[in-house]
């Protein structure tokens, strides 16, 4: 999505006339966009490619049904997260929280956290990253999207509600309902670690 | 704010700082994989609306059969009953005497 020189509404006008070779530069000019959100909310055990061509080939599907109300890589990026979301929905089973699962950077970054005897460190960010990541795949899918765009990727609830479709008041019911659980999570974190 | 607010903060704010190092280019040959699969798909969504109104023009189609059976059946029970009694009348004409 680096390429500023890049036409978008004439290459969508190519692809609605089955130009493959537009069709190409456009899977090209997206692939950056739709890969990061792919990333992000990966579910487990699904290879990214795989993922991500899944997004393209309904975003080819549904060409027809874009109207233009909004920019076209917000309309891809909705495509990316409900896609993640049915993703996330199909895997049901979410494995238990436990502390002896942490590695020992995860471990002491979380203990940091919940004490707060001392300053954390730039090295600390990878380990609290996959701690976070542990911590959010204890959430129901719906939950888990809207805490990593409010609290990783500080979207506010005005843009989740455009990226995702909910509404705001929803928007901040799931955030409330995750925000709680998770409270829940550290306590018996805490429990465990005094134990 | 409580406690666990703060922690979370805390715990986000560090996870923030760690950026994903992993390149976004795309795979080789992901962009023509994509397109050729697409430009299939048209092929299978018609293949799927002709079966759909194949199977709608059967159903009509079945529908018009029974309904033609419906209305003819007196018909047809009337013209067997109507044979039945000419030859009838064939047999009695050959076997009159008179």
């Amino acid at each position: 999505m680096g390429d500023d020189s890049f036409d978008l509404v004439a290459c969508l006008e190519r692809v609605r006339q089955r130009d493959q070779v537009a069709s190409r530069q456009l899977v090209e000019h997206l692939y950056p966009l739709v890969i990061r959100i792919v990333r992000s909310h990966l579910p487990r055990r699904v290879a990214e490619e795989d993922l991500a061509q899944d997004i393209f080939l309904k975003m080819f599907t549904r060409l027809a049904q874009y109207q233009g109300s909004v920019p076209f890589p917000h309309w891809v990026s909705r495509i990316a997260v409900t896609t993640c979301i049915d993703q996330l929905r199909a895997q049901k089973r979410r494995p238990e929280f436990r502390w002896a699962d942490l590695s020992e950077n995860e471990a002491e970054v979380l203990d940091n956290v919940l004490t707060d005897e001392r300053e954390t460190t730039p090295g600390d960010a990878l380990a609290a990253r996959e701690l976070v990541y542990k911590l959010l795949d204890q959430l129901k899918p719906d939950d888990r999207m809207v805490i990593q765009l409010l609290d990783l990727e500080q979207k506010t609830i005005a843009e989740i509600s455009t990226q995702t479709g909910w509404n705001q008041t929803l928007v901040k019911v799931r955030a409330f309902r995750a925000r709680r659980k998770l409270q829940k999570l550290f306590q018996e974190l805490q429990s465990k670690e005094k134990s | 704010m409580n406690k666990f607010d703060q922690q979370w903060r805390k715990l986000t704010a560090l996870a923030r700082q760690a950026r994903d190092p992993r390149d976004t280019a795309m795979p080789y040959g992901f962009a023509t994989r994509v397109t050729a699969r697409s430009a299939a798909a048209p092929l299978s969504l018609s293949t799927a609306a002709f079966g759909h109104i194949a199977v709608r023009g059967l159903l009509v189609a079945a529908a018009f059969g029974l309904a033609a059976i419906a209305i003819d059946y007196t018909t047809y029970v009337t013209s067997t009953q109507t044979d039945a009694v000419v030859a009838a009348d064939m047999v009695g004409e050959l076997l009159d005497p008179s």
